[in-house]
């Protein structure tokens, strides 16, 4: 018996059949043989399947349906009755199998035993610029599996619903009589799900099995690529309930959840993208038709999308179809403020509408997007045009702008100025400016108009500028604010408008209007002669030429040159080579905090008591992005520049807490102070595991920098036995001071208890505090960087936090300074984001009470001897399966350990009354951590350091 | 179990060289010999002589190796200056053409082959010369004896990449390193586990305090961090010894890391051994602490020997053989105070030990050598299909 049968199928595709079938004889596995079948093609198909099968004579066979059936159904249906193989697969014409897809199909399904195999399927793209592959569901498919139960994951059959890319033992679908629906489109749909359920066991295997390829211009389009026909989702649908209707026979509910949040993720979401490009009847059908399937979808399913998907999940279902316009928009381009969003009860709503519907009240919440914290240069507000039309050598343009929560302010309060902005997609170094005629202010939006005179200021090269992409810029009080402009009607204006290039004769000397891939309006410059169409068409050729290659990398390699001459590696060289050999600069010291993020922590406290005493030396701030905050009387340098690795190279002193750059030699000369950041809970250094398992050179290299340290300021016993090994320090250079940023808090403290009277340093994110109440600071330690776009989650809900207690505290967040939190603005009173502030010594000065969870602050905060609250949700998660710890944090916490926002709120509620229990805790805790802080720090490393005469 | 092949045929195992020290010259004689007592006709080839000699004794298979010297390893030209230096180009053409020839004497000893001979390739250096020779009507099966991410270290990446990419069969160790080298792109792969080096009929009594390991001394193996696990254990079983096998560059670094830990009276450094089976014997539990494993043949021996093994799980392999808390303990790789926990876990624990160590001793039977050598015959008849 034949291993393996694969029916390709075949319509009016003579030209690339051959490769199919090819594809099909290279197998290396050797029993295969290609059924064909055509569909009744018109063109010479069946002839080339013909010769194939006169010359493979035991290897392919050739049939041809009576009459065009119109879809893949009916010709694999006919595939699978006269297939002879033990597994059968299903091949298309235009597609191609991998070499070794069958042997590694038939090795799977035969170790495992599986009704069927699926392996992986790679897309092609095609264009003139070469070949792209992109793997389709490549997560489902990162390792072999065996899945014996739909339920453990339904996504494989959710998600990857093709028919092709998978091996069917023949037996298994005939007795379970399993064909292809027929005179539908999507008949892979069925099929796959049908076969899912009927099988006992499946294998996934990792292995590239079929090649898709996908044609990218309109007239090759295939039957399921072609999206804008109603019909086509009318069968898409179709598929759907059918589907629907066989899981929910089975009672398979979980499954079906999966598949309503992917076809509201996937499927939906392909129709929507199109949706801005289509006629107003066509939207009002496909409102019709979807908005009913949507609507009878588990409710479930929105929670697992992300909130614009459930934004328009939900307008479709409720056939909302002019809010759904902009909501599709902003899913596409994700950095827009598509509406006028409305503020209601401190909370900020997608729109108005919908809202005494509990679920529509739910979706549209966009409080924690952020967009009412978005700064106006970021605010990209959704631009519409509303009118468009070519006139001889004029554009003219007039469009609408969306005002978010009124973020544009009135004429009559600010400047605020309107432009067009013409630059090319590629090549784009040049901007054409034209003015607008008008820009009208109409509370929730602008109405603005142009004329673009293109035919005497619009000058393209014409050549290799094909495409150019304008742009509305507001400029708001000095700020500039962008945005696209997105065209919502189908029917643009296209007649042709001439301009003169810069190579007159040969380059193209027309313009027409197009709309982006996004829904953006375009202009593309097109040759109107034939001199024109040749010398683009020559260009291209040129470019795809070996020479035409190498010089395009050549090019490409002159624009790198000035980022590679500055690389680290080369600023390292010019260091070592030639900077070190310049002159120590004595009294030179060179203060970095947090690599330059902030001015702050010890260096920032070692610097102030030197200028407090007004000790001779230069000192040098480094900055990482802008030196904003930073000390007047210090001179800034950028970190990495020229002028800091001068200084470095020259400075009698280092100093700095997390470590200057990896690499770089201490000068004979120079001092380096480590004042270090914080006492350890977790494991650092050459205890993390993940340190340990860098290879020789990279350890050899952190050994190196640590070995730098001259001085390394240590805060107690529990530094000495964590920080100072795990470094591999020499104990020698611990300096038992204590660390100079917490001077100011045990003096605070003598102070207060001198005085009996609380004092609150100035905060300069909140200058009103101290109020009535009664200051939290709540700075929970970094989770890690936080993905693009979105924004970290709090992990209390602060809006609650405000509700119960907003009269009685103000709540300070510090969060990392690569996260970014997002304050409702209801709890914009009782939360006030203090992130941005350089020093956190201050804001643990003003706070009365302090919510934290691993961070290092509670070995600083315990000095004040004031309540601590730890909030640790994920306590087990990060004391066990992170990287460890050097102490049981629950066994020695000198406060409560809240794992739930319940006992959190409680906790706070109780915050006086049962802080009693933990004073004393707090003397042991303080005790072990703190033990040499005595608020002399600072004074003694300038002491020890800066005093001595004649050093060296 | 012994029942006779369904085909006798014609196996070429092609390595870097037919007597080089290492693993896999052990596995390539291992396999020759239960391919030959299973009716095969084998035969070895070595591209080149080796660096150091392992002695591998009488054959009763033919051996041969191509190359009467090491050849030179050639950088190909890269930069300008390469293409520009005549001397470095005529070296390397008249490499090329040494290549060549002896590429075809390794042509003329394959067609010397009935149908349905198959040419196992051990080492990706090696396929570089099979590549180069004519292998019609043969088939190629390709193997990589290391985890994914060890190759991944190397050059040999991008060359098993290349010179793998058209055989009928890539082997992998495990089913997880075969996933990754698909992933990576290469769509031929299959799995083959080592065969079990020995099966001693006397299991280790397990009554020594004694922790044994056994490995060279590199930047693999990570001795050191053995050592500092073992300083975070040595204080709380004092009865307890660790004894060090093995030898390497790194010894004296290793044995003043050891004093400057305060260990001399609590580790013996054995140096190396040629009584494995009596050093594992001797000892109740094994440990490793590796960065980088491909299948470690010296856990299965441990195991084959009773001994219970605390490893790092670093590689898939090491999963693979051990499973954690059924017949030995796994920590995550380079974490010593888990590691140092596992270990803590089970001297202090003797019911552990005995049943760990029991449960191994059971469990390794699954790469019985019988075992393998049948998997690997299903394999060529599949590829006959």
């Amino acid at each position: 018996m034949v291993d393996v049968s694969v029916v390709v199928i075949v319509y009016n595709d003579e030209k690339r059949l051959p490769t199919a079938v090819q594809s099909v004889l290279n197998q290396a596995l050797r029993s295969v043989e290609a059924v064909i079948v055509d569909d009744h093609s018109s063109d010479g198909s069946f002839a080339v399947a013909q010769r194939f099968a006169e010359r493979y004579p035991d290897r392919v066979r050739a049939f041809r349906l009576p009459s065009n059936s119109g879809g893949c159904g009916q010709p694999r249906n006919y595939g699978i009755e006269r297939a002879a193989g033990r597994y059968v697969m299903f091949l298309d014409s235009d597609d191609e199998l991998d070499r070794n897809a069958c042997r590694a199909m038939v090795r799977a399904i035969e170790t495992t035993g599986a009704d069927f195999v699926s392996g992986l399927c790679v897309r092609v793209h095609t264009t003139p610029r070469g070949r792209k592959e992109k793997p389709w569901y490549r997560w489902i498919y990162r390792q072999t599996r065996v899945l014996d139960s739909l339920t453990d994951d339904p996504d494989p059959l959710v998600w990857d619903t093709l028919a092709t890319n998978k091996c069917y033992r023949r037996s298994f679908l005939l007795n379970h009589r399993l064909r292809f629906p027929t005179g539908i489109a999507y008949e892979d749909f069925l099929f796959t799900a049908r076969a899912w359920l009927a099988a006992r066991r499946v294998a996934l295997i990792p292995n590239t099995v079929y090649y898709w390829h996908v044609s990218d211009s309109p007239e090759r389009r295939s039957i399921t690529q072609r999206r804008d026909e109603i019909g086509n989702l009318a069968d898409r649908l179709a598929m759907h309930r059918e589907i629907d209707a066989l899981l929910a026979e089975r009672g398979l509910d979980t499954v079906h959840l999966a598949k309503s949040v992917k076809f509201l993720k996937h499927d939906l979401v392909l129709h929507l993208r199109d949706l801005p490009l289509r006629t107003e009847e066509y939207r009002r059908s496909f409102l019709d038709l979807v908005g009913p399937y949507v609507a009878h979808l588990p409710t479930e399913a929105y929670h697992q999308l992300r909130p614009l998907q459930a934004i328009c999940a939900y307008l479709v279902a409720q056939g909302d179809g002019d809010a759904l316009l902009p909501a599709a928009d902003a899913l596409i381009n994700p950095h827009k403020t598509a509406v006028p969003l409305a503020e209601r009860e401190g909370r900020i709503y997608w729109s108005t509408r919908h809202l005494n519907d509990p679920l529509g009240r739910e979706l549209l919440d966009v409080t924690d997007l952020g967009y009412h914290l978005k700064p106006l240069h970021k605010l990209a507000p959704r631009t519409v045009v509303t009118g468009q039309r070519v006139d001889g050598r004029w554009l003219r343009l007039s469009g609408r702008v969306t005002n978010p929560l009124g973020r544009i302010p009135t004429p009559t309060s600010s400047r605020v100025r309107g432009r067009l902005e013409l630059t090319a997609r590629r090549a784009g170094w040049r901007v054409f400016r034209f003015p607008l005629r008008q820009l009208v202010h109409r509370g929730d939006h602008l109405t603005w108009a142009a004329d673009l005179d293109l035919g005497r200021v619009f000058h393209p090269i014409g050549i290799v500028d094909h495409v150019w992409d304008l742009r509305l810029v507001m400029d708001i009080d000095g700020t500039r604010v962008r945005s696209r402009l997105t065209v919502v009607h189908p029917d643009l204006d296209t007649a042709p408008l001439p301009v003169q290039p810069l190579l007159p004769g040969l380059g193209a000397d027309q313009v027409v209007a197009e709309v982006s891939a996004k829904g953006h309006l375009a202009l593309r410059v097109v040759p109107s002669t034939a001199v024109q169409h040749r010398a683009r068409t020559a260009l291209v050729a040129a470019a795809g030429t070996p020479a035409g290659r190498r010089s395009r990398a050549l090019l490409a390699t002159a624009r790198r040159v000035p980022r590679l001459l500055a690389s680290e590696q080369n600023k390292r060289w010019l260091y070592h080579t030639v900077l070190c050999r310049l002159p120590r600069h004595r009294g030179l010291a060179v203060f970095e905090s947090h690599l330059g993020q902030r001015y702050s922590d010890s260096p920032r406290a070692i610097y102030e008591e030197l200028r407090r005493r007004d000790l001779p030396m230069t000192a040098v701030w480094s900055y990482a992005h802008t030196p904003d905050g930073f000390p007047r009387d210090a001179v800034l340098v950028r970190r990495w520049s020229l002028r800091y690795l001068v200084a470095l190279a020259r400075a009698e002193y280092w100093i700095d807490n997390q470590g200057f750059p990896s690499g770089l030699r201490k000068p004979a000369h120079t001092t380096y102070l480590q004042t270090w950041h914080g006492s350890a809970l977790k494991r650092m250094g050459f205890d993390e595991p993940e340190v340990q398992l860098r290879s020789r050179a990279a350890r050899d290299r952190l050994r190196a920098d640590l070995g730098r340290f001259d001085a390394f300021c240590v805060r107690s016993h529990h530094d000495m036995e964590t920080l100072i090994p795990a470094f591999r320090l020499n104990p020698a250079v611990a300096l038992p001071v204590g660390y100079p940023r917490n001077d100011a808090l045990v003096r605070q403290r003598q102070q207060e208890e001198r005085t009996g009277r609380r004092t609150y340093p100035r905060i300069g994110a909140a200058p009103h505090l101290p109020d009535h109440r009664r200051i939290l600071l709540y700075a929970p330690t970094f989770r890690g960087r936080p993905r693009r776009r979105t924004a970290v989650r709090p992990l209390f809900d602060l809006a609650a936090f405000a509700r119960e207690f907003g009269d009685q505290y103000v709540l300070l967040v510090r969060s990392h300074y690569l996260e970014r939190l997002v304050v409702p603005p209801s709890a914009a009173e009782a939360v006030i984001d203090v992130s941005a502030e350089h020093d956190t010594t201050p804001l643990l000065a003003a706070a009365d009470a302090l919510i934290t969870d691993y961070s290092s602050v509670m070995f600083d905060y315990v000095l004040l001897d004031r309540p601590m609250i730890y909030y640790v949700p994920d306590y087990d998660d990060y004391v066990h399966h992170a990287r460890g710890t050097y102490f049981s944090l629950a066994e020695v916490a000198p406060g409560p350990l809240a794992f739930t926002e319940e006992e959190l709120f409680a906790a706070l509620r109780e915050l006086d009354t049962a802080d009693t229990e933990y004073v004393k805790a707090r003397r042991a805790f303080a005790e072990r951590f703190a033990a040499y802080d005595t608020g002399t720090a600072a004074r003694a490393i300038v002491d020890r350091f800066f005093l001595q005469e004649g050093r060296r | 179990m012994n029942s006779a092949p369904e085909r006798r045929r014609d196996l070429f195992l092609v390595a870097n060289s037919v007597n080089e020290l290492g693993g896999v010259t052990s596995w390539t004689h291992r396999m020759a010999r239960l391919f030959t007592d299973r009716g095969h006709r084998v035969h070895v080839v070595g591209v080149a002589p080796p660096n150091v000699v392992q002695e591998v004794g009488e054959t009763p298979y033919p051996t041969t190796t191509l190359h009467a010297t090491r050849p030179p390893s050639l950088r190909p030209p890269r930069r300008l200056r390469d293409r520009l230096n005549v001397g470095a180009r005529l070296r390397r053409a008249r490499w090329e053409a040494t290549r060549r020839a002896h590429a075809a004497v390794l042509s003329d000893l394959l067609q010397t082959a009935a149908p349905g001979g198959v040419v196992i390739v051990t080492q990706v250096w090696a396929m570089e010369w099979v590549a180069m020779a004519d292998t019609a009507g043969l088939h190629v099966v390709g193997m990589t004896h290391e985890s994914f991410e060890e190759s991944r270290r190397t050059s040999r990446f991008a060359r098993v990449q290349r010179y793998y990419r058209d055989v009928d069969c890539l082997l992998a160790l495990t089913r997880e390193d075969a996933d990754r080298w698909i992933n990576q792109g290469l769509n031929n792969l299959d799995v083959m586990p080592n065969p079990l080096p020995w099966y001693p009929e006397e299991p280790s009594p397990r009554t020594g305090r004694v922790v044994a390991s056994i490995g060279r001394f590199d930047e693999q193996k990570r001795v050191d961090l053995l050592l500092e696990t073992w300083a975070k254990v040595a204080p709380r079983f004092p009865e307890w010894t660790l004894r060090i096998y093995g030898s390497g560059a790194e010894e004296q670094e290793l044995r003043d890391y050891c004093s400057h830990l305060g260990l001399d009276d609590s580790v013996q450094w054995m140096g190396t051994t040629s009584d494995v089976p009596g050093a594992l014997r001797e000892a109740s539990v094994f440990v490793q602490s590796s960065r980088g494993e491909g299948f470690p043949l010296v856990l299965l021996e441990a195991m084959a020997c009773a001994v219970p093994c605390v490893a790092f799980d670093c590689a898939p392999g090491v999963r693979e053989i051990v499973t954690d808390g059924v017949d030995g303990l796994l920590a995550p790789p380079g974490d010593t105070h888990a590691l140092a926990d596992r270990l803590a876990q089970i001297l202090a624990d003797q019911e552990l030990r005995d049943r760990l160590g029991d449960q191994a001793r059971r469990s390794v039977t699954r790469y019985a050598p019988e075992k393998i050598v049948r998997r690997w015959e299903e394999l060529f008849d599949f590829l006959d299909r």
